[in-house]
């Protein structure tokens, strides 16, 4: 009996261990590589919600990437190299940092045949990026006016500087240019092409079915010559993840992204050899399971409770439970995806239920009568399957050291109307989502001062001055080495003063069908054009 | 029981004697009757199967049934008990089965007693309410009401009575509209009774079988709405209920199929056990249909 | 083509006006109820695309008339809606009467195949159990409808997903067609066929034991009036007896049930639709709910509304074929 269950625990370990090295899976792309490309086929990829806008200048979202960073091509893309050229072919900033200057690709035509020129990023960039764009639209703030000096250089000016790093950095996802043609003097938010797509990427928009799929077809006039090798990608709904694990191993779908099946099945799936599993490909696209707290209650904004919370939760339990071990601790607000600003030199909070009691007694708050310290009302997100069971595991936990949560279970927007705008919680979770730079979407969680009813900023009534001043220090410092230092320093205030818990990091992970070649070898693949992506037939 | 008392029959044995009798005719409904005992005793023996939390982490996560007596048949993705699930969720199903089936009576009752007893306005007024609600599909209605106060265990069980009570209305107004011009209501009238009184001493207690045996597809029906809630990850995860259980035993349906096959088990045998017993209380309480 | 209206259309007929207010009360119901609901469709949205900053979500909630008060916003609906115009889906980007046209299709196809078989199976088994009341094939067919009918309906559908689709792989996972395969006539209409088996299974099976109880019951009452016992004490033969006497008249309540179903099935139908990813009405009616998509929500409701109309409209004219004595209030 203990054997069976010792070995079951040894082959868990051992399929993550196969799963978890990147340089394994490289080795296996780069066989592929060399294999003979076969053209043409349809590949089928799930998609767990629905996106209705197909337009990445209009919606910054990666389940928006998934599909149209086929179809629209944004400035600049991210390799495993660097950074790479796509319809921006050199960059530089000045010293002063308020203008950026883009060299942009010649002989780029959109679907419709129309060429490809600098007043299209002008347009783009003053009316959907600064005015429209979510999380652009704070990143480009200060953006004055784009100049078009010819038809294929661009100059950025701000009023004040801009990182050309943060800029760079940003333009993979906040930098897709929308045909100026086809947008100017429209109501852009109920523009046509919003969502039926026109761009300069390797597919061509041909049909969007609400509820079931869209389907995109090879572009034979793409810039890349040769490319693409597929004559057509159709991304299909599929809402529910056991139904997605169904089709991927009925070979309907032959790929499924960002954990669109159980966690339970995508280890099903890596002992599977009809599929390849992991995580590469998500460097770029990585989140925290949270714990949230609301400060406006006297209890939790007391410091030592938070920590003693922290010390309650034991984090690797969690990890290889929920998680089924694909994911890490987390240290503090930046992940270790974030490159040089992140650290991991910050204090952390081993598990420790005992060390959690006797500061929590220490703290003032004994176990009374009804065997509870005190009660505490949870909000989890609804973002199901591992972030429900966090919640769940969240409560059994703190049970353990005599706090009593009581979850209250809503959909979305009656969790970020509770959370966010209303302040009616003592903890939530969630995600934290991090967009490559701790600058884009991660320091709204830490900077006071944040409106009311805006999802995953500071709404936990937590305000601190010092951490305010060091959180705009950084963000218009314009040296790499010294910026990071600084986002250092925040992430070691926070695990300090733990205004919110980012207990777990987790990348996203993919299932794909072995029939397909050359995938997940860019950091944001899932989000990239995929203009070399094959299929066996 | 003025109808009854008004009849006097002295050879008949006594109501419940003809009622067992007429119940055990249809073995179905002895089956029935047999399920629904077991659900009750594991509702009530909960506490003592497993004196702690049913949610607390029992054991290694995911271990298989049989694999250790400590828990018999198994643990779930976070270590919980498989067998104390099942048994203090029979006492969440029964619960949420016994309070939504009274919620929708009551209503259904009021509204349709009200209706079928006055007619004219009243009647017009209430039966268009009705069919207002009838035409919302009801688990559309639920989803509303469930978007609004969230998922709560008692505001679930109110809601699942919300959306229920249409049907028992209309039977409540048809023995109404039947009733209400019989002799002894008349009698009861001219004597200066009050309306209350003769809707509820004495028109109600004729209309209720059919009502008592509607009762039991309610009862059904709130079982399985509570799970379907719980598929659309809106059950209440405060409590062990079998929607619960089967909601995210259905992420290890291939690894680990217990999870969410044994609780799947309870919820059918227990529904089956409420229709079961309704099939048999119609017999039994409706005296026209005889062998 | 004649003035004199039969009395049953007379009746029907008002009923079709009275169903008016009705419609009217539904709509304002269900307006005023997601109100109550909180968070909006704005909220939805941005959750759905990861975030956005707070200028971003007051001017999106500006442009979709969210912040006017709710009396405006009702009024402003219904005067559209007199005049059938259905508004514009925020969710969708799209007419709300496109999102309507695009799942009516698939969802009028699941349920006339799903009731069609439920009543047929239903009627025939519900007969066969009544006249070998409490034997063992009464009881065999009993409980084994309402064991399908006491099965959650994702697990039934989950069970028979993983059967057919992934062992077997007879059928396909989900969907309404096989996508990009491009069939055309007789190819599409057979592909259409596969993919709605096995949804149309799972609800029939699920919605059969409320037709064979209802039959069952119907006919042992119906086998026991006068006109019946007469006639058997004639002489007339067992078979002739149940499709000439019995079957008539024992299918009038289930008939009546049969058009009070519609709106039952489409909330049933959700939970079916999602497994196989259908894109009907049911799902579609979840999402505007948990999306707060009101004018959505509100037009699959006005359309069921019509659609229950309509369908008792028929049934009353279906009754009073089938029962000529019936008697009009």
């Amino acid at each position: 009996m203990t054997f069976t269950m010792k070995q079951a625990g040894t082959m868990k370990q051992a399929g993550l261990a196969l799963a978890m090295t990147g340089a394994l899976s490289s080795v296996a792309f780069a066989a592929h590589a060399e294999e003979e490309v076969q053209k043409g086929g349809t590949a089928v990829i799930h998609m767990i919600s629905e996106q209705r806008i197909l337009n990445p200048g209009l919606r910054a979202s990666t389940g928006v990437y998934n599909i149209t960073g086929k179809i629209m091509e944004p400035l600049i893309d991210k390799s495993y190299e660097g950074y790479e050229p796509v319809l921006a072919t050199e960059w530089s900033g000045s010293d002063d940092g308020l203008t950026i200057t883009l060299k942009l690709r010649e002989g780029v035509r959109w679907h419709d045949g129309v060429d490809f020129t600098c007043d299209d990023v002008a347009f783009s960039a003053m009316e959907l990026w600064k005015k429209l764009l979510n999380y652009s639209s704070a990143l480009q703030a200060n953006l004055e006016s784009v100049d078009c000096p010819d038809p294929h250089t661009a100059v950025f000016n701000y009023s004040k500087p801009m990182p050309l790093e943060l800029f760079v950095a940003a333009m993979p996802d906040l930098g897709h240019p929308v045909p100026k043609h086809l947008f100017e003097g429209t109501d852009i938010l109920k523009n046509e092409y919003n969502t039926a797509p026109v761009g300069t990427g390797p597919f061509k928009f041909v049909e969007y079915e609400r509820g079931q799929y869209v389907m995109a077809e090879k572009n034979e006039d793409y810039w890349r010559e040769g490319y693409p090798y597929l004559d057509r990608i159709v991304w299909r709904f599929i809402k529910d993840k056991s139904a997605a694990a169904a089709a991927l191993e009925a070979g309907e779908v032959q790929e499924s992204g960002f954990i669109g099946v159980s966690m339970a099945d995508v280890e099903r799936f890596s002992q599977d050899d009809r599929f390849e599993v992991g995580t590469m490909g998500y460097e770029n696209n990585v989140a925290h399971s949270t714990v949230e707290f609301n400060h406006r209650n006297p209890i939790l904004a007391d410091r030592k409770v938070r920590q003693a919370m922290y010390h309650g939760l034991d984090i690797d339990y969690a990890i290889k439970t929920i998680m089924h071990g694909y994911a890490k601790p987390g240290r503090g607000p930046i992940p270790s995806a974030g490159g040089i600003n992140y650290t991991d030199d910050v204090p952390i909070y081993d598990y420790d239920p005992e060390l959690a009691k006797q500061m929590l007694d220490e703290a003032g708050y004994p176990v009374l009568e009804d065997g509870y310290r005190f009660h505490l009302r949870h909000r989890p997100a609804p973002w199901g399957e591992y972030t429900q069971l966090w919640a769940e595991y969240y409560a059994q936990a703190m049970k353990e050291i005599g706090i009593d949560v009581e979850i209250l279970t809503n959909d979305a927007p009656g969790f970020l109307n509770g959370v966010y705008r209303d302040h009616d919680f003592d903890t939530a979770n969630g995600w934290h989502q991090f967009r490559s730079d701790p600058a884009v979407s991660t320091m709204v969680w830490l900077r006071s001062g944040q409106p009311e009813g805006t999802p995953w900023t500071n709404q936990f009534g937590w305000k601190d001055e010092e951490m305010d001043a060091m959180i705009d220090a950084a963000a218009s410092e314009l040296d790499v080495e010294k910026r990071a230092a600084m986002y250092h320093e925040i992430q070691a205030r926070e695990m300090e003063e733990l205004p919110v818990i980012f207990a777990i990091e987790h990348p996203f992970i993919s299932v794909t069908s072995k029939k397909l070649h050359n995938h997940h070898n860019t950091p944001r693949w899932n989000s990239s054009s995929w203009y070399d992506l094959w299929l066996e037939q | 029981m003025t109808l009854a008392d008004t009849e006097i029959a002295p050879p008949e044995p006594p109501r419940y004697v003809m009622f067992w009798r007429r119940y055990k005719r249809n073995r179905a409904a002895l089956l029935g009757l047999f399920l629904f005992a077991l659900v009750v005793l594991m509702a009530l023996t909960a506490g003592i199967i497993d004196p702690g939390d049913p949610l607390r982490r029992a054991g290694e996560p995911l271990t298989p049934p049989f694999m250790n007596w400590d828990t018999p048949l198994g643990t779930d993705q976070l270590g919980r008990d498989v067998l104390s699930g099942v048994f203090y969720g029979a006492r969440i199903s029964l619960l949420i089965g016994v309070v939504a089936t009274l919620v929708a009576i009551v209503i259904g009752v009021v509204i349709g007693a009200l209706a079928g007893y006055f007619g004219g306005w009243v009647d017009d007024v209430l039966m268009r309410i009705t069919e207002a609600f009838q035409t919302i599909p009801n688990f559309v209605l639920l989803l509303t009401l469930v978007a609004i106060m969230g998922s709560k265990i008692e505001w679930i069980t109110i809601a699942i009575g919300i959306v229920s009570w249409t049907a028992p209305a209309r039977m409540v107004r048809a023995e109404f509209m039947s009733l209400r011009h019989r002799e002894f209501v008349d009698a009861a009238r001219n004597l200066g009774v009050s309306n209350t009184s003769i809707i509820f001493r004495e028109i109600l207690p004729n209309a209720m079988p059919p009502i008592v045996v509607y009762a039991s597809v309610i009862m059904a029906l709130s079982i399985l709405m509570e799970s379907a809630l719980a598929f659309l990850a809106l059950g209440d995860p405060n409590y062990a209920s079998w929607g619960n259980m089967i909601g995210q035993g259905r992420a290890v349906l291939r690894s680990a199929p217990y999870c969410a096959v044994i609780p799947g088990i309870a919820i059918i045998l227990t529904v089956l056990s409420f229709s079961l017993l309704g099939e048999g209380l119609n017999d039994a309480l409706n005296p026209r249909q005889k062998k | 083509m004649t003035l004199h209206m039969p009395p049953i259309l007379t009746y029907a007929l008002r009923r079709l006006v009275q169903a008016i207010p009705v419609v009217i009360l539904i709509m304002i119901g269900t307006f005023l109820l997601l109100k109550l609901a909180p968070g909006d469709t704005v909220d939805a949205l941005v959750g759905d695309m990861g975030g956005a900053d707070a200028a971003f979500i007051a001017r999106l909630r500006a442009e979709y008339g969210l912040d006017q008060p709710i009396w405006v916003q009702l009024w402003r609906y219904m005067v559209k809606l007199a005049s059938f115009d259905f508004g514009w889906s925020f969710v969708y980007e799209q007419p709300v009467a496109t999102v309507l046209m695009d799942r009516v299709g698939t969802t009028l196809m699941l349920m006339a195949a799903s009731l069609s078989i439920a009543f047929t199976a239903g009627i025939v088994l519900g007969a066969i159990a009544a006249r070998r009341a409490y034997s063992a094939t009464d009881n065999l067919i009993s409980i084994l409808g309402l064991v399908f009918y006491a099965t959650p309906s994702f697990f039934l559908s989950l069970m028979l997903m993983l059967v057919f689709s992934v062992k077997l792989g007879w059928l396909p996972v989900g969907g309404i067609k096989t996508i990009a395969a491009f069939y055309t006539g007789w190819d599409h209409v057979w592909d259409v066929v596969r993919h709605l088996i096995m949804p149309t299974t799972a609800l029939s099976l699920i919605y059969l034991a409320f037709y064979l109880r209802l039959m069952r019951a119907s006919v042992m009452e119906v086998a026991d009036l006068d006109y019946v016992r007469t006639a058997r004490a004639k002489g007339a033969r067992e078979g002739r007896l149940m499709t000439h006497h019995i079957m008539r008249n024992a299918l009038l309540p289930v008939v009546t049930l049969l058009g009070l179903q519609f709106s039952t099935v489409l909330g049933g139908s959700i939970v079916v639709e999602t497994i196989f990813t259908l894109p009907g009405l049911g799902q579609l009616a979840y999402q505007s709910v948990v999306q707060r998509d009101m004018n959505t929500l509100m037009g699959i409701i006005f359309l069921c509304a019509i659609i229950v109309v309509v369908v008792n409209f028929l049934t009353d004219l279906l009754y009073a074929r089938l029962d000529s004595r019936i008697e009009l209030a």
